[in-house]
């Protein structure tokens, strides 16, 4: 190979400039070409009755089982079987507000046990090995433990949403906080600044941009646990709804329960984005 | 000594150890009151080390820093200290960077206020409150650096090489800009550089430092006018001067 080619070679593999808006919404269009397709694969394989309609109910099927579950009458059934009927709402309900409830608290836990271990030595000395060994213990080795502590139901459910949720803020805020630079600090020592402030004035809005992403992996985490959660037994939650329809063989009603989650987990993360996006303002290039 | 003035700055014996490392080897120097004193030395001789212990970021090994013959500890309001990267805080707007210390001292929203919209107009920067820094040019980010610094309206400046990152025209009416900006407020400033036009130009006198461990080896008076601008680079007193200090520079 030439100089010359291998010269053009490495332009050519070289970042190009920085997208911009514009290309930046071409690409968002671009990401609705494979669902699209993947709904039109799956539209073919229904209709030529490839697969029986239990492994892989018909996209028909699932849109009419998505509109009775949430404007569908609600209809009584027996005591302890979960309605799916008209009860999309309430069951989605349920899930959102297990989920809020327990990422708050986790944020809450991480935010301060993360700003500890970023601003004190001592405290990395004492809790840093456990909290590492800790967070190696995977999410379903959480679940027996929690069902022993707070029975079947919801303490069982938002306890594993907690754990699940709280490591990424934890370890994003500890990180970013033990990254500021010391100028920052020293800056602001010397404007006037009590070392009792440094927290709120330096550390925590240096750390921003990072612990909002630590936030997002959290958000999600903690929705991708809401199943696990109401795996142990809850009588309300999408999960709940989606284990009994699962026990009485309703396929259709378990991808249901599939395009709730990934709908709610998208728009959950688009609003954290939005709602966060003048933290990170400062940092984006 | 201007009347009523106060703010004369004196290192007296000052050393600074690195474990077996001395960087500073019992420096005295005085810094009088709402003068500027240049402080030249080669570079890598400890000149930012000397900066950082007047400002209080380093204990000194031995010896004092004094304050209107007070001693001090730690890094204050009273010396604001200006580095060569600046000391914006890149997630605040101008504007609330230069609030930045007047909040830290708990002035009234009013008067934090008040000195924010005169520190806008003195650094001509008025139409970049709402910027932030990362949106303004190297040589608006020091002006609005030592602004940030003035907002507390310190009695002593500390300089370190603060123009040092800036092309040569850039830095010419940045020196012409401070010069103005100090003859309407009355501070004492310490400029560490190792430029020797900028330590002419700027300084009312002249500490020479030696090489590492570094101590004082001459001090001298700059014999040019407090209103001196960019005309005086063709004074031939000046040349001379130049010269002259540029052969003990690099003799040191």
């Amino acid at each position: 190979m030439s100089a010359a080619l291998l010269e053009d070679a490495l332009v050519a593999a070289a970042p190009g400039p920085p997208r911009t808006r514009r290309r930046a919404h071409g690409h968002r269009l671009l990401g609705l070409l494979v669902p699209l397709l993947l709904l039109g694969a799956w539209y073919v394989v229904s209709s030529q009755e490839l697969l029986s309609t239990r492994l892989l109910p018909s996209p028909g099927t699932v849109a009419t089982a998505l509109g009775d579950f949430f404007a569908g009458d609600s209809t009584t059934t027996l005591a302890g079987v979960v309605p799916f009927t008209g009860a999309g709402f309430e069951h989605l309900g349920a899930s959102l507000y297990r989920c809020g409830v327990s990422w708050l608290l986790a944020v809450a836990v991480g935010t301060v046990v993360g700003l500890l271990l970023g601003l004190s030595q001592l405290a990395r000395d004492l809790l840093d090995p456990l909290l590492n060994a800790l967070r190696a213990v995977p999410l379903f080795a959480w679940l027996p433990l929690a069902l022993i502590w707070f029975g079947l139901g919801e303490g069982a459910a938002r306890a594993i949403i907690f754990v699940g949720a709280l490591w990424p803020v934890l370890v994003a805020v500890s990180d970013a906080v033990g990254r500021v630079p010391t100028a920052h600090v020293e800056t602001a020592r010397m404007l006037g600044t009590p070392r009792r402030w440094l927290w709120r004035r330096v550390y925590l809005p240096s750390a921003l941009p990072e612990v909002v992403t630590g936030l997002r992996l959290s958000l999600t985490l903690a929705w991708t646990c809401v199943i696990v959660g109401e795996l142990s037994g809850t009588d309300r939650g999408v999960g709940a709804m989606m284990s009994a329809a699962r026990e009485t063989g309703r396929t259709e009603q378990v991808v249901v329960g599939i395009v709730v989650f990934a709908t709610v987990g998208l728009v959950a993360d688009l609003l954290l984005r939005a709602a966060t996006a003048r933290w990170v303002r400062w940092s984006r290039a | 000594m201007v009347a009523g003035v106060t703010g004369v700055l004196e290192a007296s014996g000052l050393t600074k150890a690195f474990g077996e490392l001395l960087v500073l080897d019992g420096v005295d120097l005085q810094a009088r009151a709402g003068q500027v004193l240049s402080v030249l030395g080669p570079s890598g001789c400890g000149k930012s080390t000397l900066l950082r212990v007047l400002a209080g970021f380093e204990e000194p090994t031995s010896g004092a820093v004094l304050l209107d013959g007070v001693r001090l500890t730690g890094p204050s309001p009273d010396r604001g200290m200006v580095a060569q990267a600046g000391g914006l805080f890149p997630w605040l707007t101008l504007r609330d960077n230069l609030a930045f210390g007047p909040v830290a001292s708990r002035r009234s929203p009013a008067q934090v206020a008040a000195v924010v919209d005169e520190l806008l107009t003195a650094t001509g920067l008025d139409g970049f409150a709402d910027a932030l820094p990362k949106q303004l040019s190297g040589g608006m980010r020091q002006r609005a650096s030592i602004a940030q610094v003035l907002a507390n309206r310190p009695p002593v400046l500390l300089l370190d090489e603060p123009f040092g990152a800036l092309d040569a025209q850039t830095r010419l009416r940045m020196h012409e800009w401070l010069r103005a900006l100090l003859a309407e407020r009355p501070t004492t400033v310490l400029l560490v550089t190792h430029d020797v036009e900028e330590a002419l130009l700027l300084g009312d006198r002249l500490c020479l430092l030696s090489g590492r461990p570094a101590k004082i080896v001459e001090e001298l008076p700059v014999p040019f006018g407090v209103h001196r601008g960019r005309g005086v680079l063709a004074d031939p007193d000046f040349v001379r001067l130049k010269a002259a200090v540029l052969e003990r520079v690099l003799a040191a």
